[in-house]
Parts: structure tokens; sequence; C-alpha cells
């Protein structure tokens, strides 16, 4: 049995931060990550972040990745395991590790869950064929491995990643023949959108896919546009040839370990489905278990950061009282705040208001 | 289908590994998923589900159960993160894969 | 929901389900199940899901092997797609001689009442399942028609067939009280108000002592977790059910590809604990590595427990209380109500009208606690 203080799962923007900030705070710490790198999804985005200088801005967020995942390597307090799944989450605070060679046991004092969303997939006829990826996964091809998912893409979804990986996916060389977008209006920031448009891709609002046409791969799309009510519009149906249809109709926050560990649930739509309940420090009804990142809401990398270090210094402190807790605990409620401002954090903020809390995640800050 | 070129990204040099799929000689970099060394290949068909349909990758982060392939006899392998290794076998999976 | 009934059903469970069926059935359709959350939601629903015949005493193996026979129409009988029954055995393994001879009984008991299990050698328990490791094996037994069912299929199969025919099945409903008058329950409270009874029917699985004792009624019974496991699916590679009963331990391939793994541990505590622990799993891959290695690399994909009503010998508690007098019991089926639930429902459908039992059921009466008539079954997990 290995026995920490701080159990972080889930080595992404929320996880890394977590573990510095808890090691940082005195606490031994084990990482986990079912990959077999840290980073999580930052290693694949190429585009510069938002926010401000303590969230990296003007940074790409594969470089993000790296630099905090060679300041967990290289602190002493955090161990890592990497190809490590975790599939038990016990009463006794033992989580049960897959490692590939074997079950390993983990007694964790206190479980911080950073374990990220998962796409959505989109229903329409022939939503299988080999050819349809979520978003994330023509990313990975594309900005990690260098391999092109297709020559001529459909985006459906014009939200901020269906946009910056339409770009991306232009500047991989692929053309990107449309983007489709359910809604009557894009979604996205006005910057990325705007950047497709100067690139002369075409942004068909109020339209969707009816069906994949192909036979071992997908070679095309039916594609109708949208009454007011969402419904198609008959006689509105053409066809667009294609190899390649990217999905980003948005992320459902990943939360059966969550669900295991007995934390309580609410379906939250503005938060990406369902999330555990949780307080301002990032703790879950479930004493000493801790959710950060996209699993606890899913919105942008920078905001999964900050969440992740106050969830990382509150399970700490938890533990043993560090002495500027209240300061730092502060100033990432600040952060969060701040990147919540605005009408792009709108939803995220009624999503909160739901569960009771302020956009900074505390009470009255916002 | 690698990209050669990229404004921002740059490849290296990466070390190639050979493998087999279905019998076919293929050659991949070492440590990147089986199923991104397969779409360099032009290989998106990765098995056929337990109906018959054809399935290829769908999400890249070992959560979806859409790439399971047989690699070395193994079934049920996610080749969107099981890394490529020199000399693996790699074969579509038909339904559910036999145990070995 | 009816506010007067001629029989309520505390329970909806496949025993429940199946007692409603099978009221309807004989013609009593005035009848109203009261379930706490949803048919299947209880042991049910969180059961192996094994089917055998392969028992130690008269009355399990008599019910079983009858209830088989009726899995195997069960399709028909209640107009209903498909049950998952497959037939593929079951392998009981034997690590000492003792208990082969006591394997041995079982047989000739088994043989006498017309089911067709075998004792067979190490050699041929390895030619039925090939992946068998087990080197310290010293027989087992088979017996071909027993198998694997699908428990939630089986008991909307039966709640539909009861529905059709008129019976009323109430979900998210608790019983809370019985009110009793000259020795009889008159009105049960439930969450959803009273409704009047003119018999009631205790099949509350591990809740049963505690529905009993609304009626202030003792129950000679237990209940305690069991846990399971369920793995990825692979094709088909196991026929039958694996078991031992000195490691407490079963495997079986589902038709759906997955394999269910459950372990009994003589330490549980008794209580209504449906929790999971590591220590389950740590030790049932401790097993599965001595008795089926082969299947240590299959991934596991959930990991549940249900409780198990357990009796002093193991078999159940079937017909009338006794007290008070139209109180009926359909209890303690200590981890093996589900393949029985095609006869308990048929013979306590038959009790409660009178009619002559198709199985006499009356060795299993709670009486034979106090007169202390106990056979007590061996062969269980």
């Amino acid at each position: 049995m290995t026995r920490v203080d701080v159990a972080v799962v889930g080595g992404g923007p929320a996880g890394l931060n977590a573990a510095l900030a808890a090691a940082d705070a005195g606490a031994s710490v084990l990482l986990i990550d079912r990959q077999p790198r840290l980073g999580g999804q930052l290693v694949k985005q190429t585009h510069r972040f938002f926010g401000s200088r303590a969230q990296f801005a003007g940074t790409r967020g594969f470089e993000i990745g790296r630099l905090l995942a060679k300041r967990a390597e290289a602190h002493p307090d955090i161990a890592i395991w990497l190809d490590a799944t975790v599939i038990g989450c016990y009463s006794d605070s033992v989580l049960m590790v897959d490692t590939g060679s074997g079950l390993a046991k983990v007694h964790a004092d206190r479980l911080v869950m950073a374990t990220g969303a998962a796409e959505r997939p989109l229903a329409f006829v022939n939503n299988d064929l080999p050819g349809i990826y979520g978003a994330g996964a023509v990313q990975t091809l594309m900005n990690l491995h260098g391999v092109l998912p297709g020559r001529r893409a459909v985006m459906v979804g014009a939200g901020n990643i269906g946009l910056i990986i339409s770009y991306q996916l232009l500047q991989a060389g692929v053309r990107v023949a449309a983007i489709l977008e359910a809604a009557p209006a894009v979604g996205g920031y006005l910057v990325h959108a705007a950047k497709v448009a100067r690139a002369g891709i075409p942004i068909l609002t109020s339209h969707t896919v009816l069906a994949a046409q192909g036979d071992d791969a997908v070679a095309g799309v039916r594609v109708a546009r949208l009454s007011p009510d969402w419904q198609p519009v008959p006689g509105s149906e053409f066809e667009i040839a294609c190899d390649l249809v990217c999905l980003a109709v948005g992320l459902s926050p990943l939360v059966e370990l969550a669900a295991l560990a007995g934390c309580e649930l609410l379906h939250i739509a503005e938060l990406g489905g369902f999330v555990p309940w949780r307080d301002s420090d990032m703790q879950t009804s479930v004493p000493g278990v801790y959710v950060a990142g996209d699993a606890a809401g899913v919105e942008e990398a920078s905001s999964a950061m900050v969440s992740g270090r106050l969830a990382g210094l509150a399970a700490a402190n938890s533990l043993r009282a560090a002495g500027d807790f209240a300061g730092q605990r502060q100033e990432c409620q600040r952060q969060l705040a701040g990147l919540r401002a605005g009408p792009a954090g709108e939803k995220m903020r009624r999503g909160l208001a739901k569960m009771g809390l302020a956009a900074a995640g505390g009470d009255g800050i916002a | 289908m690698r990209i050669t070129e990229h404004p921002i990204l740059d490849f290296g040099n990466p070390r190639m590994v050979q493998f087999t799929f279905e019998g076919r000689c293929l050659e991949g970099v070492e440590g990147e998923p089986i199923a991104a060394a397969l779409h360099a290949a032009g290989i998106r068909l990765l098995r056929h589900s337990p109906g018959g349909r054809p399935r290829g990758l769908f999400c890249a982060i070992g959560n979806c159960s859409s790439c399971y392939m047989v690699v070395d006899g193994v079934p049920n392998v996610r080749t969107c993160v099981e890394p490529l290794r020199q000399g693996m076998v790699v074969c579509r999976q038909h339904g559910h894969g036999d145990l070995p | 929901m009816k506010r007067s009934v001629e029989v309520a059903i505390v329970g909806g469970g496949v025993i429940g389900c199946s007692i409603a069926y099978h009221l309807a059935n004989l013609g009593c359709r005035d009848v109203a199940v009261y379930e706490r959350g949803y048919p299947s939601c209880g042991s049910t629903g969180r059961c192996g899901a094994g089917v055998r015949a392969q028992w130690g005493t008269e009355m399990n193996c008599r019910l079983a092997h009858e209830s088989i026979k009726r899995f195997e129409r069960l399709e028909e009988d209640l107009d209903y797609p498909d049950i998952e029954f497959k037939q593929g055995g079951y392998l009981i393994l034997a690590f000492s001689p003792a208990q082969l001879r006591q394997f041995e009984r079982n047989v000739a008991l088994q043989n006498s009442l017309g089911i067709p299990s075998r004792v067979v050698g190490p050699d041929e328990a390895r030619d039925i399942v090939p992946h068998l490791a087990a080197p310290d094996l010293v027989g087992a037994t088979f017996c071909g028609t027993d198998g694997h069912c699908n428990p939630f299929k089986v008991t909307d199969a039966y709640a539909r067939a009861a529905r059709r025919l008129g019976v009323e099945i109430n979900t998210y409903t608790s019983v809370t009280g019985f009110e009793q008058q000259g020795g009889r329950v008159v009105r049960l409270e439930t969450t959803a108000g009273p409704v009047e009874c003119g018999a009631v029917v205790n099949a509350a699985g591990p809740f049963s002592a505690q529905v009993a004792a609304m009626a202030g009624l003792e129950l000679p019974v237990f209940s305690q977790r069991h846990q399971v496991v369920v793995t990825e699916p692979v094709a088909p590679k196991q026929r039958p059910m694996v078991i031992s009963f000195a490691h407490g331990f079963y495997c079986q391939q589902t038709p759906h590809g997955s394999f269910i793994l459950g372990l009994g541990d003589p330490a549980e505590p008794r209580g209504l604990d449906i929790g999971h622990s590591w220590q389950f799993l740590a030790d049932l891959a401790e097993k599965v590595e001595h008795l089926l290695p082969s299947l240590g690399r299959l991934r596991a994909v959930r990991q549940w427990s249900g409780l198990y009503n357990v009796t002093p010998d193991a078999q159940p508690i079937l017909g009338p209380a006794g007290q008070p007098a139209n109180l009926w019991l359909a209890v303690g089926f200590s981890g093996h109500g589900f393949m029985l639930a095609p006869m308990v429902g048929l013979t306590i459908a038959q009790g409660i009208l009178g009619m002559e039992a198709e199985i006499p059921i009356d060795r299993l009466v709670l009486a034979r606690f106090a007169r202390g008539e106990l056979v007590p079954e061996p062969s269980v997990v």
C-alpha cells in the first residue's frame, strides 16, 4: 500500500496545478494519469492563451503543459505514476490503480479529482463511421503526432474549440469545406471567428448534419438548415463532400470517479452536464474529496489551472494549516472571478449560481 | 499522411519502427499511438463493431473504445493511446476479440 | 393507486413480480406490488445471475430443477423477446476428498430427482473448461442444463405479463406499517397512502425481517453483503459457470461476453451495507490467478454488491407465516432466490389461492425452525 497525503487523479492543467500547490504547501503528493505523458489536453494546444500573466497569457498551451510537467517532475514531494488508471475509489480512502502490470493500492488522506472532460458525440445517421472524430482527437493527431486525419474537413460547432481547430486544420494543410453551427449565431470569441472568416472558411449558422455518407469511411455529409425551433427545414438539404468530420459540440465532465467516491452529483447544463457539488474550496460533498478543472464544470484551461491550484491548496491546508492559505485562496478566487467576468463567462456564472456559488467559486468576491 | 511543414510545430526527426498491420509491413514513429501510425499510413478503419459496423478513432484519450484492435494477440487494445513499438503485430478486431 | 386489493405484495424483485404474475395467471387479478425503488433495484439486479439445479437438499433441488424447465420456455409463456437464458452448465470444483464425497452424495440426490448432473475427474473438468488451472483440483461435478439468465429481463418479463393481466405495480412506494385486526393484516400503510388488503406477501428480500417486524413477527434471518465484479466483454470463451465452495468463488461469462465474478467472504459482517471494498478486488484477483489465470488480463469495468438474506439452513422460508394468519412469506433465499423465482412464484400463488401446490413447500415453512427440523444446504457460496 502506497501512502500519501494527497492523491491527484489527472495530470492535465488542473491536476498539475493541484499537485504543485499541495506539494508547495508541504503535502506529500501522488499524481496519477492514465496517459503515458503529463499535460492532459494542453499537449496539443498550439494557440496562445488569454487571461493574465498568472495563467501564462501569451504562451501556447503545449508550452504551458511542458513547463508545469517539468516543475512537477522536479518537485521532491511529488511522485508521478503514468500509464496508471484509477479503477476504484473506496470509502476507507483507498484507491485501486491499474498500473498495466497489476493492481496497486494507494491510501490518500485527501483526493483531488482532476479527471477532465470527454468529447460529446452528436446523434446523426452513420455517426460512427471512421473519419468522424471528436475535435480533441483531430487536434491530438495533428498537433501532437503530426498526422493528418483527412484532406477535406467539415467542422460541426462554431464555439471556441470548433473555430480554433478549424484554423489549425488550415495550418496543417487540410481544407475546411465548412463550419456548421446549429445555433443562429457563432458561439466562440469573435477574434477566432474573424480569423477563420479571413481564411475563407464559410460558417453556416442554423445548420446541422443529418447523416454521414460512406461505406468504410466518411465520404460526405448531408446537411440541413434549421428553423428557429431547431427543426430541419424541408427542402433545405444539401451535401458536402469531405473525408473528415470533426465534432466540436461540447464536452461532458468525466465524473465517474466522483460517483464512485459517493460525491453528490448535480445536473447543471451550463457546466456541461453532471458535476459534483462542491464548496468554494473545491471540496465535494464527501469530506476530503476535492474536484478541479473540467471535471468540476467545463470551461477554459486557464480557469482549470486556477481551480486546480485552489483545490490543491485547500486539500493540503486541511491536513496541516499553511501560513498564507487565506491570502493564496483569495488570490485564486480573484483570478477565477476575473476569468469569468464579461459576456464570455456568463454561462459559467449562471452554472455556478445554480450550485449556490459566485463566479469566483467563492462567496461574495464576484 | 504526415505533416511535413507546419508554421508553429516542429516534429523533429523521430525514430521510426516497423510493425505489421493485417500482415502488411508498415512504419511508424516509436511511441506514437498505434492509431496515429495507421492514420499516417492512410488506414482509418480499425475494427468492426459486434454489430458489424466499421469503426475508427473517435476520442484519442482512451475513453470511448471505438478504436479497439487486436495487438500482439491481445484484444480490446485502445490503439488511440497504446504506444507503437518495434515489431508489433496489429490486426483489425471483429466484434468482441478472443481472449488469448 | 388502488385503495383496496385482494393480495398486496411487498417487494418488486423477481420473487414479488413472479408471485404477482402467477396469482393473476391463476385468476386472481386484484393484486398490487409495492416496491420501494423500481423492479430489480435490490438483490435481484445485484445477483450473480447464475441458474443451477445442482443443490444438496431435496427442496432446493426440486424448486431449482422445475424452475429451469420454466426458464427454458419463459419467453414463450410470458411473450417476452429474450431473457438471455444460456445453458452452458455449471462446473462445481472439489478440492478435498471429503468435499468430493459430499458432491457424490449431492449428485446421487440430484439424479434421483431427474437432474442430469455427474461427477467428473480433474481431466474431464479441464476438457469442459480448458483454461481451468487449479492444480490442486480433486474432482468436480457438472450439469449441462444449468446456466445463466438475465435477472433484469426475467423480472421485467414477469412484471409486464402481470401488468397485462391487471396487476398494479407501484414503484417508489414503500410499505411503512401494517394494521391488524383479529390476527389478520387488514391495512397497509404506504408512502402513497393506506391500502386495504385481503392477504399480504412479504417478498422484501434483504428487508424481510424489517417488513415482518411491522407485523410483529420475528424471522430467523440476517442480511449480508456479497460483492461482484464484471469485466469487459470478449468473444465466447467459457461456457459453464465455474464455482468453488472451498474458495467461495464463482465465475461465468454472460451471453454479452463479459465475465461476472463473485467471492463470498466468511468474515463479512451482517447488515445492510451495499458498499464495495478494495479487499474484495484484491482477493478476487488472487483466486482468479489460481483458478482461471487467463482471465487475469481482463479489465474490471464495474464492481458492486448486493445482499443475501440468509436463513439458518440456507433454504428459503416459504408459505404462510402463521401469525398474522393472512401473511405469506417468500424470504430468506440465502443467495439463490433468482434461480428459484419461477417455482416460488407459482407455489406461493397456489398456496394463497388454496390450490394444491405443484411442489409441496410445507417443509419450508417458518415453523420448521421452531420445530428444529433443519436440513442445512451444503452447496452455497
